[in-house]
């Protein structure tokens, strides 16, 4: 049951944009794009919140990180995207273990409310440092390419492909995200994390080095925001510290998460495929017209959020779906 | 042979109480130590030191001829110390057999052997059937066994239960004892049991060491322990006196 709707999900996921791109629509490949941009944030950012237990409100600095990685690295150096993908992830998780070392003596709400304090003292330095760009950010050029493969090594489309080439190039981002952490979630970090979210004394007790294991938690989330850092960097052609640094960066995937399923593995994923498209919708029906201004599409969206919280608290893939989709009459 | 622990004049100070005082204890390896003392006498606070949940203020502590007196709990679990809790401590979002694959990565990193490993641990602790479950909705007595499931998973030399039977019904407790004495005799791991209750800790322990307002007043023979002027008084007094 659960293969056949993995199966039907991956079909859909590779044919959604091409009967749109037919029509000479690019405005729903946006959107996909934006969907697996979260969904892809919700799988890292369940890593240290569902797995690890650890509430992080402040992974938005290394989307950043991976943002200003690559595109220094363009602009400075002349290195593609794909080349400077590895470095901003590496850089970020460097960055993340420094960081977060210290952290881990908080515990509880006191971990979630410093991993704040860094969002706020990174968002000074972004807007005042020269090198890179301070306040004005960095703008990436496109380099003329020809053909489909060229712009896909480079990770330039433009033209208009250029919403198609995102989206397909989220796809791939978030497939091997995915698959990565499906494998970690499998493997022994998988397993210390969510011990260490149970009962952290006990999990010290049976020999789990509590404090290392949410480094490297934080760490993975970090390197899955900046690979998405880079892709929306050059999907943006800019970066500015006000927009990569926004919080949104994090509420929206945290939301996901925990709408879809905190601690389950697709559960970001549900909750992006739902929730995205919700405030995309808002924001083009009552977001303009009349009422536009107000806020009026923010406020319905917060609504329905909080209808869904309210009905299903662990999440929207905790409901008995196999009961109702198994095949044949339901017995017992 | 240098025994397997020791604890040397360890004191712990809590302001102004002193929750254990210079107290000193061998064990020996392959013993079955009882330790026992009324309520708030010091036993899960020398527990704690012993496994790095806390420091002593003073003294020294030993394993396996190791200073471990500031080292921390997983370090301590590595070198062979696993402990269950007063109260219980399973993870409980994680079903029993994740439970106990949890403490079996400690000694490897694949995690295919560990559940082989766990499994096993699963049959000998009497959990069979119950894999799948989710901790948290295990019965008391099965949460219990599972906590010990999980330690014996680490492969410790030395294994610290902090009343393992308190809270059970007569029956549960009779195949606690039973499953200690599995412990010692099948997996010839070296024990020290908590308990306040009397009755359960005699018949299972070598040597029972008592304590009481966080000093130690008598460490012996269960046989001694029972005829010991000082613990009659201090802990035994009121029982015997009723019967």
């Amino acid at each position: 049951m659960a293969r056949i709707a993995l199966v039907i999900g991956a079909i859909a996921a590779i044919v959604y944009p091409i009967p749109l791109q037919l029509q000479g629509t690019t405005y729903y490949q946006t959107v996909g794009f934006l969907v697996l941009v979260n969904a892809m944030l919700g799988v890292g950012w369940n890593v240290i919140g569902g797995w690890a237990g650890q509430f992080d409100f402040g992974p938005q600095v290394f989307f950043a990180v991976g943002a200003y990685t690559s595109a220094l690295l363009y602009v400075k150096l002349g290195v593609d995207a794909w080349l400077g993908l590895p470095v901003a992830v590496a850089a970020a998780a460097l960055i993340c273990a420094v960081l977060t070392y210290p952290l881990t003596r908080l515990r509880g709400h006191y971990f979630a409310i410093s991993t704040v304090a860094i969002w706020m003292i990174a968002q000074p330095i972004g807007a005042t440092w020269e090198f890179i760009g301070a306040a004005q950010g960095l703008f990436i050029p496109v380099k003329p390419r020809t053909g489909v493969v060229a712009s896909a090594l480079s990770l330039q489309f433009s033209g208009p492909t250029k919403a198609m080439g995102y989206y397909y190039a989220a796809l791939v981002l978030f497939a091997f995200t995915l698959a990565l952490m499906a494998v970690v979630e499998r493997s022994k970090l998988g397993y210390y994390f969510r011990a260490i979210r149970d009962d952290q004394e006990a999990a010290e007790g049976i020999g789990i080095d509590s404090r290392l294991y949410k480094v490297i938690a934080r760490s993975i989330t970090a390197a899955v925001f900046a690979a998405a850092g880079v892709l929306y960097a050059f999907w943006a052609l800019s970066v500015f510290p006000e927009q990569v640094l926004e919080l949104n960066w994090s509420t929206l995937p945290i939301m996901a998460t925990v709408v879809g399923g905190i601690g389950r593995l697709w559960g970001p994923v549900l909750g992006a495929v739902i929730l995205i498209p919700i405030s995309q919708i808002m924001s083009t029906t009552l977001g303009t017209g009349p009422l536009a201004g107000r806020g009026i599409d923010l406020i319905v969206y917060g609504l329905i959020i909080i209808v869904i919280a309210a009905f299903r608290p662990t999440g929207l893939l905790s409901l008995p779906w196999s009961r109702w989709f198994r095949p044949g009459p339901a017995t017992a | 042979m240098a025994p397997l622990l020791r604890v040397e004049a360890s004191t712990k100070r809590f302001g102004g109480l002193a929750a254990n005082r210079d107290i000193s204890l061998a064990m020996e390896a392959g013993e079955i130590v009882g330790l026992i003392g009324p309520n708030g006498a010091g036993k899960t606070t020398l527990f704690n030191c012993v496994t790095g949940y806390m420091h002593p203020d003073d003294g020294r502590i030993v394993f396996d001829g190791r200073d471990i007196t500031h080292t921390r709990p997983e370090r301590i679990c590595r070198l062979g110390v696993a402990r269950t809790w007063q109260v219980v401590r399973a993870f409980g979002r994680m079903t029993a057999l994740e439970n106990v694959v949890c403490g079996a990565l400690e000694r490897t990193n694949r995690v295919v052997e560990a559940r082989v490993r766990a499994t096993e641990l699963l049959e000998f602790t009497e959990l069979r059937g119950k894999h799948d479950a989710p901790a948290a909705t295990l019965t008391l007595a099965d949460k219990k066994r599972l906590e010990i499931a999980r330690a014996l998973a680490t492969r410790p030399k030395l294994l610290l239960l902090d009343e393992a039977m308190s809270g059970l019904t007569p029956i549960e407790a009779a195949a606690a004892v039973q499953l200690v004495r599995r412990i010692h005799e099948e997996l010839k791991v070296t024990m020290c049991v908590v308990e306040h209750v009397m009755e359960v800790v005699m018949p299972l322990s070598h040597r029972v060491v008592v304590l009481d307002y966080g000093v130690k007043i008598a460490d012996g023979t269960p046989q001694a322990i029972v005829r010991d002027e000082q613990v009659i008084r201090a802990y035994l007094g009121e029982r015997r006196a009723a019967h």
